[in-house]
C-alpha cells in the first residue's frame, strides 16, 4: 500500500507533495471515522475521493484542512507538518476548500464573498507559534486596522486591488453578472461556483472540492468538470474532488481513492478501481456479487 | 462577446485620496463649535444631549461586536465603568494641575482629553483580557464572561476606597460639553462606518455569517473577534469617561447589568449590524423616559415622579422588544443603513423622482 504512495511521491522527484496525508486516523470516542488514510497531491493532479454515504470522505477533508485534529498520523503541506494548526493557518499555507452543504457568507454580495478570501492573503501572517512572532503579528494587525480607520492612501489602493482581483475571479467563474447580488439570492449552481471562486481567492495551491456537482443535472455536471480541469491548468493547482457520481469521477480523475467505513479499500487509476471487488461490494453490497458471480 | 469598455470619464474626486482620511474631521469641528455656541447655557438641553450622545457611542460601539461580528456581549456597562472610574480618578488627581503654557480653559480640556484617552485605553485593555480567552470559543461563552465581567467591575468599585465605594465619586471636574461628547459620537460613527466598509469589516461580517467558512478562507477568526471587541471596549470606556465628566456623581448604580441590557436593547432595536439603526434607537430610548416624565407631570402625578419613570421604564422596554421582535425580528433597519432603507419607506410616487 505505502509503496503505491511512494511511487506517486517519486514521480515528482525532490519537491515534496503539495498536500500529503500519512497514515492519518481520527477517532471520535469509540468510533473510528478514518483509519490509516494516505494521500499525496502534487501540482497538476486531479484526484477523486469516493465512497458510499458515511464512508468518511468529508471527515478526511476536515482533517486535511484542520477542522479536526487527527488522532494518528500526520498531515503535511508542502513538506511542513500541520497537525495542530488552525484551519485559517492551513488555508494560508495554500490549501483551500469548498463545503458539501454550501457555506457562503449569505448576506454578503458575491463580490464581497470573494473579497473576504482575497483579503486574508494580504496581511502579514506569521506561521511560527513563538510568543515574539505572535506579538509582531498582532501589532501588525492592529496597525492595519488603524490604516482602515484613517483611510490612508495605501489602504485605498489595497482595497482597489482586492476589488480587481475578486472581479477577475468572478469573471473566471462566469459570475460577473451577479457581482452585487447577495449570495443567498443566487441560484444553486451559481452558489456552488461562487464557493469555488471564493476558495480561489485565497490563492491556493491545492483545491479540495466537496461534492461540487451535488444537486446539479447531468449537463451542469459535465460543464463543471470541464471547468475544474481548466482551473487546475490555469491556476496550476492540485485538485481533490469528493464526488458521489461514479461515472463522473471516473471520467475526469486520474487517480481515485475509495473509502468505506473510514478505511481505504482501493486506490489507483479509474479503470483499476472500477473493477475492484471490494469497491463493488461497498457500493452494491455482497448480495450483488453473489448473484452476479464475482467482480468484473 | 465582451463589449468594449466604455471610456469612463475620470471623475475628479472632491477630496484627494491623501486627505480623505481627515477631511470629515476638518468639516465636523466648526460644526460642533457652532452647535455648542447655539446651545449656549441651556443646562437641561445640554445634559440631555450629552446623555443621548453617550448612549449613541455605547450603542454604536456595541453594534460592532453584537451586530457586525455576531458575537453576544452583555457587559458593555462594565467597560463603561472602567472608563468612567479610571478617567474620573485621573481627573480628580489632575484637578489642581494646569498647563502653564495654555490658557486655563484650554488646559482643562487638554487634561480632560488625556484622562478620557487613558480611561478608553484601560477599557480597551480590559476588553483584550476578557476577549482573548472567551472569543476563542464559539457560542454563548462571551455572553457569560462579559456578564460576569460587568458584575466583577461593579463589585470591585463598590469595595475600593479610592473609587468611593458605594457612595460613588463626586467632585470630578465638569469638563465635558455637548460639543466634546458629539465629537466622540462623530468619531465612533466614522470609525464604525469605515470599519464596516473595509476589508476588516468584511471579515467581521463573514464571521457573523459563517464562522467555519470564514476560518476555512483564511480569516483568523479569533484575532478579528478580539480586535472588534477591543475597538468596542475602547469606545465604551470613552463613553464612560465622558459620562463621568458631566454628571455630578458617578456610583456603581450607574453601571449595573440593567444598564448593559439597555445598550443591548438599543442595538437589537436598531437592527443588528446597522450603525444608523443603533443611533436612531439610542436617541429614541433616551428620549422615551424623558417623554414619559413630561407626560406624567402633565397628568399631574408630580409626587415620586423620577421613581415612577424608573420603575415603568423596564416593563416598557420589555413590551417594546416583544412587539418589535414579533413585527420586525431583524430590528428597525436589519443590517442595512438608514439610506438603504429609507427609499423603500417613502411613498412610491416620490421614489421615481429620486
Amino acid at each position: 500500500m505505502s509503496a503505491d504512495i511512494q511511487a506517486v511521491a517519486a514521480k515528482d522527484g525532490a519537491s515534496p507533495a503539495l498536500l500529503h496525508a500519512d497514515g492519518v486516523g481520527i477517532q471520535f470516542g469509540g468510533l473510528k471515522a478514518l483509519t490509516d488514510f494516505r494521500l499525496s497531491i502534487h501540482e497538476g493532479d486531479l484526484q477523486g475521493l469516493i465512497g458510499p454515504n458515511g464512508a468518511g470522505k468529508s471527515t478526511a477533508f476536515n482533517v486535511l484542512t484542520g477542522v479536526y485534529q487527527p488522532t494518528q498520523g500526520q498531515v503535511r503541506v508542502r513538506g511542513a507538518q500541520v497537525n495542530g494548526r488552525k484551519p485559517h493557518q492551513i488555508n494560508l499555507m495554500g490549501v483551500a476548500r469548498t463545503f458539501q452543504n454550501i457555506r457562503l457568507f449569505r448576506a454578503l454580495t458575491a463580490l464581497d464573498n470573494v473579497k473576504v478570501a482575497c483579503r486574508a492573503q494580504t496581511g502579514l501572517h506569521q506561521m511560527s507559534t513563538g510568543l515574539g512572532a505572535k506579538f509582531a503579528a498582532a501589532r501588525h494587525n492592529y496597525a492595519d486596522w488603524w490604516k482602515a480607520l484613517l483611510l490612508t492612501p495605501g489602504f485605498q489602493r489595497e482595497e482597489k486591488r482586492l476589488t480587481e482581483q475578486a472581479e477577475h475571479l468572478l469573471e473566471v467563474m462566469g459570475l460577473s453578472h451577479r457581482r452585487d447580488e447577495e449570495a443567498r439570492n443566487l441560484p444553486y449552481g451559481e452558489q456552488r461556483r461562487l464557493e469555488i471562486a471564493r476558495a480561489l481567492g485565497t490563492q491556493p495551491r491545492v483545491l479540495l472540492l466537496d461534492e461540487p456537482a451535488a444537486g446539479m443535472n447531468t449537463r451542469e455536471k459535465a460543464d463543471l468538470m470541464v471547468l475544474i480541469r481548466k482551473l487546475r491548468d490555469d491556476f496550476k493547482l492540485g485538485v481533490l474532488v469528493i464526488e458521489h457520481d461514479m461515472k463522473l469521477v471516473m471520467g475526469i480523475c486520474e487517480h481515485i481513492t475509495v473509502l468505506d467505513h473510514g478505511e481505504t479499500i482501493a486506490r489507483g487509476a479509474p479503470a483499476q478501481v472500477r473493477g475492484d471487488r471490494k469497491v463493488i461490494e461497498a457500493y452494491l453490497g455482497d448480495s450483488y456479487l453473489e448473484s452476479h458471480g464475482g467482480a468484473a | 462577446m465582451q463589449t468594449p469598455a466604455l471610456p469612463v470619464p475620470e471623475s475628479r474626486p472632491l477630496v484627494p485620496p491623501s486627505l480623505r482620511g481627515v477631511a470629515p474631521v476638518v468639516v465636523a469641528l466648526p460644526v460642533l463649535a457652532l452647535f455648542q455656541w447655539l446651545l449656549g447655557g441651556a443646562d437641561f438641553a445640554s445634559y440631555l444631549l450629552s446623555v443621548m450622545g453617550v448612549n449613541i457611542i455605547l450603542a454604536v460601539s456595541l453594534n460592532v461586536v453584537n451586530g457586525m461580528t455576531g458575537q453576544f456581549s452583555i457587559g458593555h456597562a462594565g467597560f463603561m465603568a472602567v472608563g468612567a472610574y479610571i478617567s474620573g480618578v485621573l481627573s480628580l488627581q489632575l484637578k489642581e494641575v494646569a498647563l502653564s503654557f495654555l490658557p486655563v480653559a484650554a488646559s482643562d480640556q487638554v487634561l480632560f482629553m488625556l484622562s478620557l484617552l487613558v480611561g478608553g485605553a484601560a477599557a480597551a485593555a480590559c476588553g483584550f483580557l476578557v476577549g482573548l480567552p472567551s472569543l476563542r470559543l464559539r457560542g454563548d461563552y462571551l455572553a457569560i464572561v462579559t456578564l460576569g465581567f460587568g458584575e466583577i467591575i461593579r463589585v470591585v468599585v463598590q469595595n475600593t476606597d479610592s473609587f468611593g465605594r458605594a457612595l460613588g465619586l463626586s467632585g470630578i471636574p465638569q469638563a465635558s460639553s455637548p460639543a466634546m461628547v458629539y465629537f466622540w459620537v462623530f468619531l465612533v460613527v466614522l470609525a464604525a462606518r469605515r470599519l464596516a466598509g473595509s476589508s476588516h469589516g468584511r471579515s467581521l461580517w463573514a464571521i457573523r455569517e459563517d464562522e467555519v467558512a470564514a476560518e476555512a478562507m483564511g480569516v483568523d477568526t479569533t484575532g478579528y473577534k478580539v480586535r472588534a471587541f477591543v475597538f468596542s471596549s475602547f469606545f465604551a470606556g470613552i463613553a464612560g469617561g465622558l459620562f463621568a465628566h458631566f454628571v455630578p456623581i458617578i456610583n456603581p448604580g450607574s453601571f449595573t447589568f440593567v444598564r448593559s441590557m439597555e445598550i443591548v436593547v438599543m442595538v437589537v432595536l436598531g437592527g443588528l449590524g446597522s450603525t444608523t439603526g443603533a443611533i436612531v434607537a439610542a436617541i429614541f430610548l433616551t428620549l422615551l423616559p424623558e417623554g414619559m416624565r413630561s407626560l406624567f407631570s402633565a397628568l399631574g402625578t408630580e409626587g415620586s415622579l423620577a421613581q415612577r419613570v424608573d420603575q415603568i421604564r423596564m416593563p416598557i422596554y420589555g413590551v417594546l422588544l416583544v412587539v418589535l421582535m414579533l413585527a420586525r425580528p431583524q430590528g428597525l433597519f436589519g443590517s442595512k443603513e438608514l439610506w438603504d432603507v429609507l427609499p423603500r419607506w417613502l411613498p412610491r410616487k416620490r421614489r421615481g423622482l429620486a
